[in-house]
């Protein structure tokens, strides 16, 4: 392997851990703030439901990589 | 009768697929067994609010964060295992995976032990009672709580004990950077049983009023 080649899968590699890490996070923060809405005096389901949507769609895209679907990749 | 090849067999049938199309078509077989799957969380999602409404059984709202919690952080442990193999770091990926399993069983004990409370257990932190109360014979309360977190905790067990067979099968060197579809067929479905909880979540602990 060339070290052009080394560096672009080192640089890929810290780019995929950095999502990771970001989408990690905002999975942690909409829960917490799940947890907060359901403690209201007046907790809206509908908030609930849209956050959990969005939780969902961030698995789905990031984690779950579902963009593959529709992609040629390399794999053996 | 003449016996060819294995080539020759595929070519006469017409199905020899490369690689990357057999990839291609595992993937799309999974992403259609996830959507079989719709129909049954799907279904326990519908039973839950035409039976339940806008009131909820009292359960304990802090286990249920913490529980969510310990799925997503599993989550994040399968995610950082499959990129790690992805790249060809077979080490990082053994020990996400590794840790990924056991936070997954932490999870399915969680529920057993404090959720259905199998053993009887009471006891409070902070005085609030950590032990679940509910039977599956108390009612719609108990009939949906236990069919929902039961259809969950079978999935649970199944990708727990698939996280250990990737983890067993990367110990036998058999995943590499370009050929780790068992690694990927499993995070998949990891994170999927993880979308279906951060549904279940809401609708079994926050959405509604305790009664």
């Amino acid at each position: 392997m060339s070290d052009e080649t080394n560096e672009t899968v080192t640089t890929g590699y810290k780019r995929d851990w950095r999502i990771g890490w970001i989408v990690f996070a905002g999975l942690m923060v909409l829960t917490f703030i799940e947890f907060v809405v359901a403690n209201l005096s007046n907790p809206s389901a509908v908030l609930l439901i849209i956050i959990g949507l969005i939780k969902a769609a961030l698995i789905v895209y990031f984690f779950m990589h579902v963009y593959r679907l529709w992609r040629e990749e390399k794999h053996g | 009768m003449s016996v060819g090849t294995v080539e020759d067999h595929a070519e006469h049938h017409g199905v020899e697929l490369s690689p990357e199309q057999q990839v291609k078509a595992n993937r799309f077989g999974l992403w259609l067994f996830f959507i079989s799957e719709i129909f049954l969380f799907t279904a326990l999602l519908v039973a839950r609010f035409f039976l339940w409404g806008n009131t909820r059984p009292e359960l304990n709202q802090v286990v249920g964060l913490i529980a969510t919690s310990i799925l997503l952080i599993s989550s994040f442990f399968v995610y950082r295992g499959e990129t790690a193999i992805e790249h060809g770091d077979k080490k990082r990926f053994m020990n996400n995976f590794l840790w990924a399993a056991l936070f997954g069983t932490l999870f399915f004990i969680g529920v057993v032990v404090l959720e259905w409370n199998i053993f009887g257990l009471s006891g409070e932190i902070a005085g609030v009672e950590i032990f679940g109360h509910l039977k599956p014979t108390d009612g719609v309360f108990g009939g949906v709580f236990f069919a929902m977190t039961g259809i969950h905790a079978l999935h649970v067990l199944s990708g727990i004990l698939l996280l250990l067979a990737a983890w067993y099968n990367g110990r036998k060197n058999k995943y590499s950077a370009t050929d780790n579809w068992g690694v990927e067929g499993t995070a998949l479905y990891w994170h999927y049983v993880d979308v279906v909880w951060v549904f279940f979540y809401p609708a079994l602990y926050l959405i509604g009023t305790a009664v």
